[in-house]
């Protein structure tokens, strides 16, 4: 076509844009996106320009778009191109959704253990993002089920990374937040299915730190746990919650043909809602009601589709922040200070009003190498609706997580600060200067990547 | 018997390729580039487990048309369907000739050269559906895509005769007149109406396979779009500018 036909890259047809983060933080007006759907697109040229590559844009922070890069939707690049039945090894393009993965690998008696809760998450963004799963204690991160990845950058062309021939470059790309260049295709390890629907237990916990324990007892036995609290209250009942641990339901596992329902949601979606629903009041009507849902299940067995991508309710409970959005602090805190974390969250939250809509806890057992978000301890999500004083409390979490060992997931924090990543990734400095010897040039850029100095 | 889906690595050929694939339909994948179609060949033998074959050639040359005779499975094809067809930003009448010829090649003459290769085999077996895809451009000609909608007008002028000549016979000729599809040729333009998604296009072009419906507009409302267009005498469509 006539329009690919100039010299420098990204070329192609172009669209401004209007991206958000999914926290409301970050908004640019005039971003520019190209969506190509050929390999012609990924040539070794010279005179390159900034781009960032983007999948299905559920990130928190602002990781493809953003510092004047050309944003590149790989969306179109949706392809399942093998699949080994005896390994479980699947080779597939980066806009390939975890939906549509899923779909195709239950029908076979396989699944992918380590997946974030959307279904229309893109392969390339978990690779990016490094994102975890249902037992990160356990399973590890997603780099940990990623045989090999493409990776095309203008300068070097397409290179295949694996954790043994290119292995830095390998490391810097699981978790390198498309910095080091597009994810073009990748080669995953999937696991036997054992079975159609997990097991699910709720156990009620009177504080954070007891659930946390919990976590930490039942990790090697779980096949799904997390723990949610209710903090919306004051006093005595601030953290009274609700553990849930679940095992596959080992049946005799025949494939199973998943249909997942489909969504339209998006970070424009999320935010249509002109104002927040969570007030105070509507708040603890709302946990008040989930703790008792929680706390009448008991035990119960839920289909394996809904317990890995609960997007409904998700969906749903995100859009009631309205256009404003909310905070997220996600951060590992060391397994002996959880109890200390959240007295102090607690004082601070009092002190400056801010009522925290949610708080949902996991087990970590990994270490963190270059700027992955793992660590050994409990990882605490705290979400809070976007306002002036729930930034000051933001700001009072970050040196609470810096204080006490923690560390901060960059992809679940818009506006997280250079000096509180810097002080909480000690090998951040070992990432830029292999992002530096790789691409001297630093084409591959995001606000995130600019925000964080990389 | 097997469908060859000429432009089916991406867009509405995709679309389609997907669609039919997902039907079992086995297939025959023609594009310019050969690591598309491998790649989509791969996806669609993957998830629907399907025979698909493919062939690389650049619709701007009509004569490489030719080739698909010795693609593996050419005998079994039963289904020739074209959503090809290239556009030009320049295309306003000023175009050099060799780039007017490769656009009336990419978007008429190599849809013909291919229905002649295998029109005689669809005869034979006196079964088969040719599907032309044309624009909703080529209503009426104006300033800009001139080439483009005289190679479609030409196009779709081609159908209606292959139509007549295949009247008394088993072979279905369909042509499909389409409004905005959201496809690359698409991206990034500023259209005054909303572009249809090519899954949607695709399920309507599979359904209709076989049966004898002759020309459609798709999407539905551009139907009265068309009637008015067309029915505008020139003084007040000379005024027009879009």
């Amino acid at each position: 076509m006539a329009r690919d036909g100039t010299a420098s890259w990204p070329a192609g047809p172009s669209e401004t844009h209007s991206l958000v983060t999914m926290d409301g933080g970050v908004r640019v007006a005039g971003a520019t996106v190209q969506r190509p759907d050929r390999y012609a697109y990924f040539r070794e040229r010279d005179g390159a320009m900034p781009a960032i590559p983007r999948g299905a844009g559920f990130s928190f922070a602002a990781a493809s778009f953003g510092a004047g890069a050309t944003t590149i939707d790989l969306r179109s690049f949706d392809r399942v191109l093998g699949f080994d039945a005896r390994s479980g090894q699947v080779e597939v393009e980066a806009g390939a959704t975890l939906g549509a993965l899923f779909e195709f690998l239950a029908a076979r008696g396989f699944y992918l253990p380590i997946q974030p809760g959307h279904h229309r998450i893109t392969v390339g963004g978990c690779i990016a993002a490094n994102v975890h799963g249902k037992n990160p204690a356990r399973d590890g991160t997603f780099v940990s089920q990623v045989e090999s990845v493409r990776v095309f950058h203008p300068r070097h062309g397409e290179i295949d990374l694996t954790p043994q021939k290119e292995s830095t470059l390998f490391a810097a790309t699981c978790g390198g937040l498309g910095l080091t260049g597009i994810i073009v295709s990748a080669r995953l390890r999937a696991q036997r299915l054992p079975g159609a629907a997990f097991h699910v237990v709720h156990r009620q916990v009177a504080t954070i730190a007891e659930g946390a324990s919990v976590l930490r007892e039942q990790s090697s036995r779980s096949d799904l746990m997390y723990a949610w609290f209710d903090c919306s209250r004051r006093g005595q009942a601030f953290e009274r919650g609700m553990v849930v641990t679940g095992e596959f339901v080992s049946e005799p596992s025949d494939p199973v043909a998943f249909k997942l329902s489909p969504s339209r949601f998006s970070s424009q979606s999320r935010a249509r809602l002109p104002f927040s629903l969570l007030n105070p009041i509507s708040l603890r009507l709302m946990n008040a009601i989930y703790f008792r849902l929680l706390r009448r299940s008991g035990t119960a067995n839920v289909a394996l589709a809904e317990a890995l991508y609960p997007t409904r309710a998700n969906e749903l409970y995100l859009s009631l922040f309205g256009r404003r959005g909310f905070h997220e602090c996600q951060a590992i805190v060391p397994y002996d200070q959880v109890a200390e974390f959240v007295g102090q969250l607690r004082d601070q939250a009092t002190r400056t009003g801010v009522r925290i809509t949610l708080a949902v806890a996991k087990p970590f057992d990994g270490e963190s190498e270059l700027i992955r978000f793992d660590g050994r301890g409990t990882s605490l999500a705290i979400e809070i609706p976007r306002a002036t004083a729930a930034s000051q409390l933001m700001r009072e979490i970050d040196r609470l997580v810096v204080a006490l060992g923690g560390r901060p997931n960059v992809i679940k924090d818009s506006r997280l600060p250079r000096d509180i990543f810097e002080a909480t990734y000690p090998e951040c400095d070992r990432f830029r200067t292999v992002l530096r010897q790789w691409d001297p040039k630093r084409l591959f850029r995001s606000e995130l990547s600019d925000r964080l100095g990389l | 018997m097997s469908a060859l889906v000429f432009g089916g690595s991406a867009g509405l050929g995709r679309a389609l390729a997907r669609t039919l694939a997902a039907r079992g339909e086995s297939l025959v994948l023609v594009a310019r580039d050969a690591r598309d179609l491998a790649a989509e060949a791969a996806h669609l033998r993957t998830l629907y487990g399907v025979a698909v074959e493919w062939m690389a050639l650049d619709a701007a040359d009509p004569q490489a048309t030719e080739k698909l005779a010795g693609v593996p499975g050419a005998a079994a094809i039963r289904r020739l369907i074209f959503p090809v067809g290239t556009g030009n930003d320049s295309d306003d009448g000023l175009l050099p000739p060799a780039t007017v010829a490769a656009l009336v090649n990419a978007n008429l003459t190599s849809v013909m050269a291919t229905v002649s290769l295998f029109l005689p085999q669809l005869l034979a077996a006196n079964v088969g559906t040719i599907v032309g895809i044309g624009s909703v451009a080529a209503l009426r000609g104006r300033n800009r895509n001139v080439t483009y909608a005289a190679a479609k007008r030409g196009l779709e002028s081609y159908f209606e005769s292959l139509r007549h000549r295949t009247a008394a016979t088993g072979v279905r000729v369909q042509f499909y007149r389409l409004g905005y599809v959201d496809t690359q040729l698409s991206f990034g333009r500023r259209l005054p109406l909303p572009k249809a998604s090519p899954q949607a296009i695709a399920r309507t072009i599979a359904g209709n396979l076989g049966r004898d419906i002759g020309c459609r507009t798709l999407p539905a409302f551009w139907r009265p779009i068309s009637w008015a267009l067309r029915a505008l005498p020139w003084r007040l469509y000379r005024r027009l500018n879009f």
